[in-house]
């Protein structure tokens, strides 16, 4: 019978692959002069689920902000579009990196460690978001557990201009001359902001060193068996209740709904209201021929279904948003059956009065 | 004309062969663009019992497709034909076990049941059908599904178009479709691939348009090594059996892992800023993956329906993650722009290394695992942008 041989290859570059990626702590290249300034380390902590256990995990603190030591997701970032932005990063528990998901900057300040570096104990990220949108930054070190351990945040980019609609004053992107946005109002102005991360948690996982399996030792992280459901950090039994997962509005005035899939599940959303997809991964849907995008809003019915890819990010706009309790329920299904996982549903709320 | 055509997984500058008359194509839609262009693409398959070497050394029984008297692979050889031709595809059956074959999307492509070659070389079946739309469709085992085609029997069948120019009459702007089908939104970027300014504003494209040939072809697949071993040792396992208790522990990209596919020239595309290349994106396995890519965002072209034709988006959403579930097929087209979120400045830049590289990684980070562990051996893969802006 024939074999079919893989290639012949360097162990030494499976080392440095992702074994023992390059640690280092280099200046900044091509650095230039900053409009943003923040800083973040690593810290770990408890967090209580929904069975009243506890489970360990692990993210990213602002050291310029006390009580940011417990921060699942990590602590929301924002900036406006062309801003030159650093982050001054120590990691201090071992070598750790920040991924800046969806921003598309040099491969030194991309974080990732098999193409560039880790950090060692100190690095400044630089990078200038050219689009307005939904990202994500998180850490990019033995990825499948170090995601999973909750070492994520949301990321912000804002536009440059307000809405001159007072009561809708903010805009998801900057309108443009020449863009042309079919059924909704370019920019997607609105007043109020629901931004939903959601997350399932297999507590095996939780106990792992940091470096577990980096070096192909069968750790079991090809087993992922979820059984906690959470959105923000908030478990599906709080979902309904909680400040972090429940946004309360004006009736009447518009909502923007960042969705964003950080579990390692399909997610299918349903959504409550007559909505709009206006943004995926960080770049709106509108046509402008000079500046490269040929894309359209998406309309959904009150009822529809959305599948968030693991990652992935929308942005949804919902005009005029009716009084009322609306429910968005996200289904956690697994990723080789597609069956819903058990007790696999999380539902956020938006209050609008 | 008879013509072979094989090729392998990856960047080829191809120009091929192919036809005769329209048969009525009952999944797709036909256009004038379908009429026959006299030309006949006809391959040789043969399907065989393969070892497997898997990233970390160990050895599995699968199936592979193989050029007849060639070498087998998995995925199988890439068929390249062109919209219109006649396409005969004769199947021989070297393995142990039935097998079947099927081109998923074409009309008059499918036989099953295929006994084990008996050596008197006159028992091969024949497919033939005229090739339609153009696009990525998958061929596959059919029989027994999914375990056949799990267990490595697949591979991609490319129909290029006829007449592929977003520009019409100009002939300047290559394109993978054909402009009578493809949206005025695919058009439209094909038409701007390669310009510096558009009505009179900085266009975020300068340097080459698309060109025939700079595309690459990924392949999805997730290995069970204990299925394999219990299937190889002949256990019949049922495929609902299968499906239930399919545990994964190897995620290959054109039967690579990790470290291995990074550096499979075939995989990994190179290049230049502004030389713009489309992947086409296949999963033939039964994980959902969400491939994500660094550097730059891209373009999906066209989605597979549930019948495996190739639906042109007439909304191109620029995606750094997409959803790939099983048996999906997505084109998608990386810009290769300079990446866009350096801060400005004169690029290329001083102190950063050449050539720039980034990953592409499903996000899902379990399939970033082979036997429990290890990142460099997962679905994964780089890309390179070797310099700056190149020019025609």
């Amino acid at each position: 019978m024939t074999t079919i041989y893989r290639p012949i290859s360097d162990p030494l570059e499976f080392d440095t692959f992702g074994c023992h990626p390059f640690e280092n702590d280099p200046a900044t290249p091509d650095r230039t002069n900053r409009q943003v300034f923040l800083r973040r380390q690593v810290a770990d902590w408890n967090v209580d689920m929904k069975d009243g256990s506890q489970l360990q995990f692990w993210g990213f603190k602002d050291p310029d902000v006390s009580g940011s030591d417990s921060p699942w997701p990590s602590k929301l970032i924002r900036v406006k579009q062309g801003q030159v932005f650093h982050c001054e990063f120590k990691p201090t528990k071992g070598a750790h990196t920040i991924h800046w998901h969806g921003i598309e900057p040099t491969p030194m300040n991309d974080g990732v460690g098999h193409t560039s570096f880790e950090v060692k104990s100190s690095y400044v990220y630089q990078w200038c978001a050219h689009q307005a949108g939904t990202y994500l930054y998180h850490c990019h070190k033995n990825t499948v557990l170090h995601f999973e351990m909750g070492m994520y945040g949301v990321l912000i980019v804002d536009p440059l201009t307000k809405s001159p609609d007072t009561n809708n004053p903010n805009y998801l992107y900057d309108p443009l001359p020449r863009d042309e946005v079919s059924d909704i109002t370019p920019g997607a102005p609105y007043s109020a902001e629901s931004i939903l991360v959601f997350d399932d948690v297999d507590p095996v996982w939780h106990k792992l060193d940091h470096n577990a399996g980096m070096c192909g030792d069968d750790v079991g992280l090809d087993k992922f068996n979820p059984t906690y459901f959470l959105i923000n950090g908030v478990h599906n039994g709080r979902t309904q209740t909680d400040s972090r997962t429940v946004t309360r509005m004006t009736a009447g005035r518009n909502l923007m709904l960042r969705v964003a899939n950080a579990s390692y599940s399909r997610l299918h959303i349903t959504l409550p209201f007559n909505c709009y997809i206006v943004e995926v991964d960080g770049r709106p849907l509108r046509t402008n021929r000079a500046k490269g995008w040929f894309s359209a809003p998406e309309f959904k019915a009150a009822g529809s279904r959305l599948e968030v890819a693991v990652a992935q990010r929308y942005g949804i706009w919902v005009p005029e948003v009716p009084r009322g309790d609306h429910r968005i329920i996200g289904n956690f299904h697994h990723w080789i059956t597609n069956k819903r996982h058990f007790d696999g549903t999380a539902i956020a709320k938006i209050v609008a009065l | 004309m008879r013509r072979r055509e094989f090729l392998k997984y990856g960047s080829a500058m191809a120009a091929f062969a192919t036809v005769s008359t329209s048969l009525p194509a009952i999944l797709s839609a036909q256009t004038s663009e379908d009429a026959p262009t006299g030309e006949e693409a006809d391959f040789d398959l043969e399907i065989v019992d393969v070892d497997v070497e898997l990233i970390d050394g160990s050895i599995v029984p699968m199936y592979a497709f193989a050029p007849t008297g060639k070498e087998p692979s998995i995925p199988g050889p890439i068929l390249r034909v062109t919209q219109g031709d006649t396409v005969r595809i004769d199947i021989r059956n070297s393995s142990t076990r039935p097998h079947g074959f099927q081109i998923v999307g074409q009309t008059n492509a499918v036989v099953s049941g295929l006994a084990p070659a008996d050596g008197d070389g006159e028992d091969k079946m024949r497919i033939e059908f005229v090739a339609t739309k153009p696009g990525t469709y998958f061929y596959v085992d059919g029989d027994n599904s999914p375990i056949n085609r799990v267990l490595g029997l697949h591979g991609a069948l490319i129909v290029e178009p006829k007449n592929g120019y977003a520009d019409g009459k100009n002939r300047k702007k290559p394109m993978p479709y054909a402009p009578g089908a493809a949206t005025p939104a695919m058009k439209s970027l094909f038409t701007a691939l390669g310009e510096s300014t558009i009505d009179g504003e900085p266009a975020r494209f300068p340097g080459k348009p698309w060109q025939k040939g700079r595309e690459y072809v990924w392949i999805f697949n997730q290995i069970d090594p204990a299925m394999c071993r219990r299937i190889g040792g002949g256990e019949l396992v049922t495929p609902a059996e299968f499906e239930s208790q399919f545990h994964p522990r190897y995620f290959t990209i054109n039967g690579l892992c990790g470290l291995d596919s990074a550096h499979d020239k075939a995989t990994c595309p190179t290049g230049h800023a502004g030389e713009p290349a489309l992947i086409r994106c296949m999963n033939a396995g039964l994980a959902t993956h969400s491939p994500h890519i660094h550097g730059n965002h891209v373009f999906v072209l066209t989605e597979s329906n549930k019948n495996g034709l190739p639906i042109y988006q007439t909304s191109l959403n620029e995606h750094d993650v997409w959803t790939m579930p099983p048996m999906m097929i997505k084109d998608v087209l990386l810009p290769y722009t300079a990446p866009p979120d350096v801060p400005p400045a004169p690029w290329k830049m001083v102190q950063e290394k050449y050539p720039l590289r980034y990953p592409m990684h499903c996000h899902n980070e379990i399939s970033q695992t082979s036997a429990g562990g290890s990142y460099p051996m997962g679905l994964v893969t780089d890309w390179h942008i070797d310099g700056p802006v190149a020019t025609s």
